[in-house]
């Protein structure tokens, strides 16, 4: 007879695998931990006493300021589009996700140019309506216009979110409301709204974390923050200890966030998962309030996308001549070669990490998944010091042992490296849609392949892998358009003098080329665009 | 000869407080139909699992025609037992054609898979349409494809869990008929899962019965209808009555009136008797017979099922002919052919 080992269930290839990746992308975070008791550098104690405080107040503003503003325009505008019937509502649908793919930085910049003296609005103000405006009426370049520039940029996380629950609220449940004798609005805050709470915390919760993680419109509005700090540290005055303390400061504001929508989430699974539910109804309002609605809808869309798109346009059209030459392709090119790489290995990684859970759902193996992808809870610079610091040091023993002058940079500074950063960062982002890809799939698939004796690998290759092609290319694509946005990682670990689109426009409107970069940053938002509109017809599909 | 042997398996999953299968041993022999039945939760399914290598005990052995394949946390990887398995949803590969799927496992064996796939489609009835894909195909087409690609590479044993909840009532019959010819026709060791009592009666060679994760009676159709181990097998099979009564030297005082039995005398408490609807008969004449008020009836086609309360309002339920009359308030007369006894603790 033919002798087979017994082997124990828990252990196979596969796990070994995923272990391995998720100790891998842990690295910067456990990094920062085991750094934090290290004395901080010199400029601590300045730092300590003229600047701490005022990132740490800055922070907290910018972070209250924009869960309260992107809480009234998400949440107000996803009641309108989901509960009433006005002109213009199926475009309104999808227009309002826009901005999400205008990066923040580049909303400052074109603000800015908006409302200089030479900009569109002052100029138009002066020649037609001979008013003269101070200067310091509509400066935005402070603490309340980072506020404002994040938060029309952030605002669809929480529409989304909102938009999706509130959609999901079954026809069944606003007829009871309704032959309770409850008007529309006591309906939406005595049910829909609180109904929809878990979504709103989460969408907030998103919304806020890109806010920890925002170097570009701080930066260039000259508000101080733990990020800036970071920047400053590192760069500026080369402290490394100091940047580290920041890093973990910043942290703490991360873990806070994620505790407290953990405890107001809880286990709350408020919106029914009945699929027989049928979506609500919109109702008819009458005509003057309809139009209020579209108004309200197209304000909001004028401000947040429509207006700044149309001055990037027009600054691209004033100076594309003079930017858009082989050099501005090259960069093109490199952007996107980088975004798609991060994106195939982030695929790639994903596809391990599950692949082991799907063969073998253990616990622990199932807690160490999730570790792996908390990268999009770490801000940019956070994850950045986290990587510098043991490469720095892995480069001077390399240097030490294999360079003949002992010195060098082998690692520091390589693409290699700005590829690990958006893996560590955006795991995530790709993660999620191979997972939901999975589940649709559903187990069965590989449990008859392996039944039918095909091996670990070759049922993830002839049956898992083809089955959740789409899936593997919405990842790719998802995290290909977060690459591209990113700013403060590849500020910090890109090698000398190497630009991404998003370094390139950041570079030009710093130094006040605001118009030159508008070029650069029509090719980001046009290509953040796509995956927006094919994301929310996903949505779309499910409600209905 | 046995070809499967369970011995004290246990298995617990990460989240419940309670085993879903304890210690549950027991052998099929080779070319047995096996039925696994229960409610819900009765353990049944991880059962098929554990013994598919899809799930892990905690502690017991499996032995797979001789071979040990399974030591506690030491296990052999499904790929590698030789089980076949037809999922409740079928599990057909979407992005393969039925003539693909059925090759799927054909790799390693000897001649051409193709042949052996085109057989083994023709055997359980599929004669054309090998290149379409599984959605094109009816749910019971679906269903053969995938008996037909768990028999193609002759595996050891063949599990099917689920497999007559997807079809509609009157399919049902003729599938359960089908499959137990195709299975028969084969030779093949089968173990299915169900909940329906009537699969089961009518497919098994043998049925197990679980109830919380434990083994309750693993026997021939025949003697688990007529010879329950316990009380709740016995009611699983169907309606039973209970009545409590005393013992005498020459029978029973029951609520119902006095029963003549000779088991009687081995027993000094109160017992409790019971029996199937359709052991009772219903008379004429009211010598030395039990008799209750009618209290409800229901039509049922073939039969009639009433019940009679006696003077507290306890009931029975007894099977009647569909075309007898009764009267509101009726006393009916019956006797009871056939009852077990068991004594009240």
């Amino acid at each position: 007879m033919e002798l087979t080992k017994l082997k124990y269930y828990w252990w196979n290839k596969w796990i070994g695998l995923a272990l391995l990746v998720v100790l891998v992308i842990t690295i910067p975070i456990l990094t920062l931990f085991f750094n934090i008791f290290d004395p901080p550098g010199e400029s601590w104690s300045h730092l300590k006493e003229n600047l701490l405080y005022d990132y740490f107040i800055n922070t907290l503003l910018l972070l209250i300021g924009v869960a309260l503003c992107t809480f009234f325009l998400g949440v107000s505008s996803a009641w309108i589009v989901s509960s009433y019937n006005f002109p213009g509502r199926r475009y309104f649908e999808w227009l309002l996700i826009l901005p999400l793919g205008f990066p923040g930085y580049i909303m400052a910049y074109t603000y800015t140019g908006l409302l200089d003296y030479a900009g569109p609005i002052q100029s138009f103000m002066r020649n037609s309506l001979d008013i003269q405006v101070n200067g310091g009426i509509i400066d935005i370049m402070n603490l309340p216009g980072a506020i404002f520039i994040l938060s029309i940029t952030l605002y669809p996380y929480i529409y989304l979110l909102s938009r999706a629950s509130f959609s999901q609220q079954s026809k069944t449940l606003q007829e009871a409301a309704s032959l309770l004798k409850s008007s529309r609005s006591r309906t939406f805050f005595k049910v829909a709204l609180p109904m929809a709470r878990p979504a709103i915390v989460g969408g907030i919760a998103l919304a806020s974390m890109e806010v920890l993680n925002d170097y570009g419109v701080v930066k260039y509005f000259g508000v101080n923050t733990f990020t800036t700090g970071i920047f400053r540290s590192w760069f500026s005055m080369g402290d490394i200890s100091t940047a580290i303390h920041l890093a973990v400061a910043l942290m703490c504001f991360v873990f806070a966030l994620l505790f407290l929508e953990n405890l107001h989430r809880g286990n709350s699974r408020y919106v029914s998962s009945n699929p027989t539910n049928k979506p609500a109804e919109k109702s008819n309002l009458s005509k003057p309030l309809r139009y209020l609605m579209s108004g309200i809808c197209t304000f909001i869309f004028l401000v947040s996308f429509f207006i700044p798109f149309m001055q990037v346009l027009n600054w691209v059209f004033l100076t594309y001549q003079k930017v858009i030459d082989r050099e501005f392709f090259l960069l093109i090119y490199r952007s996107f070669a980088l975004a798609i790489s991060s994106g195939i290995v982030i695929v790639l990684l994903s596809v391990i990490l599950l692949y082991a859970l799907r063969l073998n759902p253990i616990k622990w193996v199932k807690n160490a998944t999730k570790v792996a992808i908390l990268g999009y809870a770490v801000p940019g610079a956070v994850i950045a010091i986290g990587i510098m610091v043991p490469v720095l040091e892995l480069d001077k023993y390399l240097a030490s042992h294999f360079s003949s002058d002992g010195r060098g940079l082998w690692i520091t500074g390589s693409l290699f490296l700005v590829v690990f950063a958006y893996v560590v960062r955006f795991m995530a982002v790709g993660f999620h849609p191979i997972e939901s890809g999975f589940q649709k799939v559903g187990i069965h698939v590989n449990e008859a392949s392996r039944l039918l004796g095909a091996g670990t690998n070759k049922t993830l290759f002839k049956i898992d892998l083809p089955l959740i092609k789409p899936s593997l290319f919405a990842g790719i694509l998802l995290v290909f358009v977060d690459v591209l946005k990113e700013l403060p990682l590849t500020l910090i670990l890109r090698p000398f003098n190497y630009h991404t689109l998003a370094t390139k426009a950041f570079d030009m409107a710093t130094n006040e080329m605001i118009a030159e970069s508008a070029n650069a940053a029509l090719v980001i938002i046009l290509t953040g665009i796509i995956p927006i509109i094919f994301l929310n017809r996903l949505i779309r599909v499910r409600n209905i | 000869m046995t070809i499967l042997e369970l011995q004290k398996l246990s298995k617990k999953y990460h989240q419940a407080e309670n085993f879903a299968v304890q210690e549950v041993s027991f052998k099929v022999s080779e070319g047995e139909i096996l039925a696994l039945v229960g409610e819900s939760g009765s353990g049944k399914t991880t059962l098929l699992r554990l013994i598919a290598g899809l799930e892990h005990p905690e502690s017991g052995c499996i032995f797979l025609s001789g071979e040990k394949i399974v030591d506690g946390r030491l296990s052999v990887p499904a790929h590698k037992r030789k089980v076949g398995m037809v999922f409740q949803d079928y599990a057909l590969f979407p992005h393969l054609t039925i003539l693909e799927n059925v090759c799927f496992g054909l790799h390693d064996v000897d001649g051409d898979p193709e042949k052996i796939a085109k057989e083994t489609l023709k055997m359980v009835d599929l004669k054309e349409n090998y290149n379409n894909y599984p959605h094109q195909l009816s749910g019971g087409q679906q269903q053969r494809v995938a008996l037909a690609r768990a028999m193609a590479p002759n595996p050891k044993i063949l599990l099917l869990d689920e497999p007559f909840s997807n079809l509609d009532a009157l399919l049902k019959d003729q599938v359960r008929e089908d499959i137990r010819q195709i299975i028969k026709h084969t030779g093949i060791t089968a173990i299915f899962v169900t909940h329906d009592t009537r699969d089961a009666l009518s497919t098994a060679d043998r049925i197990a019965i679980l109830h919380k994760g434990y083994l309750q009676q693993i026997d021939s159709p025949e003697n688990l209808y007529e010879n329950p181990a316990n009380p709740y097998v016995a009611n699983f099979f169907g309606k039973r009555n209970e009545i409590i009564a005393t013992p005498t030297l020459e029978g029973f005082y029951t609520p119902f009136g006095f029963i003549k039995d000779a088991r009687s005398a081995e027993y000094n408490n109160k017992v409790r008797l019971y029996f199937r609807p359709q052991h009772a008969k219903i008379l004429r004449s009211d010598v030395q017979h039990l008799s209750g008020k009618l209290f409800s009836v229901a039509y049922l086609g073939d039969h009639q099922m009433i019940q009679l309360a006696d003077d507290e309002g306890r009931r029975v339920s007894i099977r009647a002919n569909p075309r007898k009359k009764f009267n509101e308030k009726d006393r009916v007369f019956f006797t009871i052919d056939k009852f077990g006894v068991e004594e009240v603790y």
